[in-house]
């Protein structure tokens, strides 16, 4: 109970202090606490969960059972990550005379708002507070993303303001339809909207209505994880914003939205038949990750090429819930975690050589490993992770994934009966086989695509005049601990991740 | 009481008809303060709209929510929007990506859309609203369509917010509103996204000398 007020406490009060503070040190001071904070609260939440069954605290606003407690984690490990990385990337910005002092006060302002809202959007048992909250999370970062004040930053923050708002909208559409079906099962509306209150009943919610608030949820949640088609913000918000913001919008933020998609899906699950939800996430997954592939194969911007990576993993994570299963659910969720770890890492080492090399074209960066062997050696990790290669944990919950598309293949789905329109029966065009083929080439595409453009970065000798070492910095501690967590996660899961990951899938499992 | 709530139900549909309307005066509007008084009278008649859910079901919450329709989509909103404009160099929408009559038609065929979509689940619902439910995703469908058609940020800005408004009009008509603690941090989003866009616009004015987000072009493959 204490816990989960020092989660909401912690970064609203270290927004407040944010703006009153005016010392960098202070600020950044602030920062690590209010994470440090969290990340207790967290182990806390964790502890208590594991012991006896779900919270729900603060008059039945909050609820936190092992699927929101795993998302919690996500957002304590990423977030603390990247207040370390903070400290010296954004006083460098400030020492070059990028940005004025005083605009620190409001980079901090807005982070903390950005974390709040995720962490409300994760502990709210009210689906309509989560809309409010994942609708917070678009109005506090749009500024973050815009922070350079250049024409591309202003141009990418304008893009994601209006095409999040948008697809966020059609989600609120969803959200009433939710509603709608539930009043007419529950006698008292203003609960009408609470997890807790609407499982026990979803049987006997109207499928016809679950089957449309789905799609309407799946598009406007679907655009803010970045899927396909609904994915064009994301290269340029994710090419433009500074690096810790990136690391928090491609580590966390989409996990948050992805977890606000199973949330209703567990709902619909119950009154609709498994195959209609699984093989719509089955579907987009799908899109998603060889799109991205193709687009890998052919970037020449390095911030770009994580960017698609982000959409590509977002895509296989998508596809092993979607065929659904002990080990495809199981796969998808470990998929979430270890891009996270991996995607933050990736974007580390991707400012760290924006701020010596000053470009972001791949074909004129050289020799990281000679002029900065802490950062290539992070780039190269995150790299190998991001193909998906053994010994890193990507690894593991990929072929999770493959193997459950091998042995269930994608769910049947039927349109028919929402739209009266579309007819989409996959399973009766492709077999298994050919599912797994095609998911194995974009999977070679993109491993290809990848490596080749990050090992001509690493290796070669750096531009004449380049200095040629790296100063330790506290922003090099999480790329150590990331690192050990991403190999040791292949070998030995720690019980507790092991054991929420384990309940996680059975929430989402219901047959 | 059988004649109140048929009477109720007709003034309700006729109110959400109104809201319809106001929607293709805007895709027609080519004058950017237009648009915004136009966005303006349709959000009083949505809280009209609200006010009579109100009355006619004795939610009493709802009133509070038509209130705060009121106070932010009538009042602050258009004059935010008002002062934005009063620093473009631009009044007009000069060119649109589809001229208005074709514009016209295509809403239109939205709105069928929007009936044939919502058609199998009206029936399911017993209130006196639920005609309106169609109508709500026809706005819906339109704002989303303003947004896609016109070039300029704040005619974009006021595609939102039609489209929000259709969502608000779907909540109350469908559902009788959502829970309080929604229904007040939807507003709150809302109002915030405005100014937040506000603030764009004077940027994007400042950067580009224009508020025309065809020049957005510089972040491509």
């Amino acid at each position: 109970m204490i816990a989960v007020l020092v989660l909401l406490i912690a970064p609203l009060l270290a927004g407040g202090l944010s703006l009153v503070v005016h010392r960098s040190g202070w600020l950044h001071g602030i920062n690590l606490a209010s994470m440090g904070a969290l990340v207790t609260a967290e182990v806390v939440i964790t502890h208590t969960v594991l012991r006896s069954g779900p919270v729900t605290a603060l008059d039945q606003l909050v609820y936190l059972d092992a699927l929101s407690t795993f998302i919690l984690f996500i957002i304590g490990t990423v977030g603390l990550a990247c207040s370390f990385y903070m400290r010296s990337y954004m006083d460098e910005q400030v020492a070059r005379g990028v940005i004025a002092p005083s605009q620190l006060n409001q980079f901090f302002f807005l982070f903390h708002m950005f974390v709040l809202a995720m962490v409300i959007a994760t502990m709210a048992n009210s689906v309509g507070v989560q809309w409010v909250a994942i609708e917070a999370t678009t109005l506090a970062t749009t500024f973050l993303i815009a922070f350079w004040r250049r024409r591309e930053s202003l141009e990418a923050g304008w893009k994601y303001l209006i095409l999040c708002s948008v697809g966020i909208s059609l989600a609120l559409f969803g959200v009433v339809l939710l509603y709608y079906s539930s009043l007419h099962v529950l006698s008292d509306a203003s609960q009408g909207l609470n997890v807790t209150h609407l499982l026990p009943v979803a049987d006997r919610l109207n499928p016809q209505v679950l089957k449309l608030a789905f799609i309407f949820i799946l598009v406007g949640y679907g655009t803010k994880v970045g899927l396909v088609p609904m994915h064009s913000w994301l290269p340029d918000a994710y090419t433009e914003a500074p690096a810790p913001v990136v690391a928090m919008l491609a580590g966390v933020l989409e996990v948050v939205a992805a977890y606000a998609i199973l949330r209703v899906r567990v709902i619909v699950d119950h009154a609709v038949p498994f195959a209609f939800a699984g093989g719509l996430l089955a579907l987009l997954g799908f899109a998603s990750f060889l799109t991205a592939a193709f687009f890998i194969t052919i970037q020449h911007n390095y911030k770009r090429l994580f960017a698609y990576s982000s959409i590509e993993h977002m895509g296989i994570a998508m596809i092993g819930l979607g065929v659904g299963g002990p080990l495809g659910t199981f796969g998808g969720l470990f998929h979430l975690l270890n891009h996270a770890l991996a995607k933050s890492m990736a974007f580390f080492a991707a400012g760290n050589i924006h701020r010596r090399f000053h470009t972001v074209e791949i074909g004129q960066v050289q020799g990281v490993a000679m002029a900065q062997p802490w950062t290539a050696m992070a780039l190269m990790i995150s790299g190998l992770t991001l193909s998906a290669l053994p010994p890193f944990a990507a690894f593991s919950s990929e072929v999770q994934v493959v193997a459950a598309l091998a042995s269930q293949g994608v769910p049947e789905m039927e349109l028919a009966g929402t739209v009266g329109l579309v007819t989409v029966t996959l399973s009766d065009q492709f077999s298994r086989v050919a599912l797994v083929s095609v998911f194995l080439v974009g999977a070679v595409l993109s491993f290809g695509g990848l490596l080749y453009r990050i090992t001509g970065m690493v290796w070669g000798t750096p531009p004449e005049g380049m200095v040629r070492e790296e100063i330790w910095t506290l922003g090099h501690l999480p790329i150590i601990l990331l690192t050990m967590a991403l190999m040791g996660f292949t070998f030995f899961l720690p019980p507790p991740i092991q054991q929420l990951l384990e309940r996680a899938t059975s929430i989402i499992l219901i047959h | 009481m059988q004649g109140l709530s048929s009477l109720g139900s007709q003034l309700v549909d006729l109110c959400s008809a109104l809201l319809l309307l106001t929607c293709f005066a805007i895709v027609a509007q080519r004058r950017l303060s237009a648009c915004v008084d136009l966005f303006a009278l349709q959000s009083a008649f949505l809280v009209v709209t609200a006010a009579l859910v109100a009355y006619l079901t004795g939610n009493h919450h709802i009133y509070l929510a038509a209130g705060l329709t009121g106070v932010i989509k009538v009042i602050i909103i258009p004059r935010v929007l008002k002062k934005v404009i009063d620093r473009l160099n631009v009044k007009r929408e000069l060119v649109m990506h589809v001229n208005v009559p074709t514009g016209l038609l295509i809403c239109g065929g939205l709105v069928m859309l929007a009936f044939f979509i919502a058609q199998p689940i009206i029936p399911l619902g017993s209130l006196l609203t639920r005609d309106s439910l169609a109508i709500a995703l026809a706005i819906v469908l339109i704002g989303l369509f303003t947004m896609i058609a016109r070039h300029q940020a704040v005619s974009q800005l006021v595609g939102f917010l039609v489209l929000e408004n259709g969502l608000f009009l779907g909540a109350t008509a469908a559902t009788y509103g959502m829970p309080l603690v929604v229904e007040l941090g939807v507003f709150f989003d809302v109002l915030i996204a405005t100014l937040i866009a506000g603030i764009y616009t004077n940027r994007l004015q400042d950067a580009f000398d224009s508020v025309d987000t065809d020049r957005l072009t510089v972040l491509k493959e």
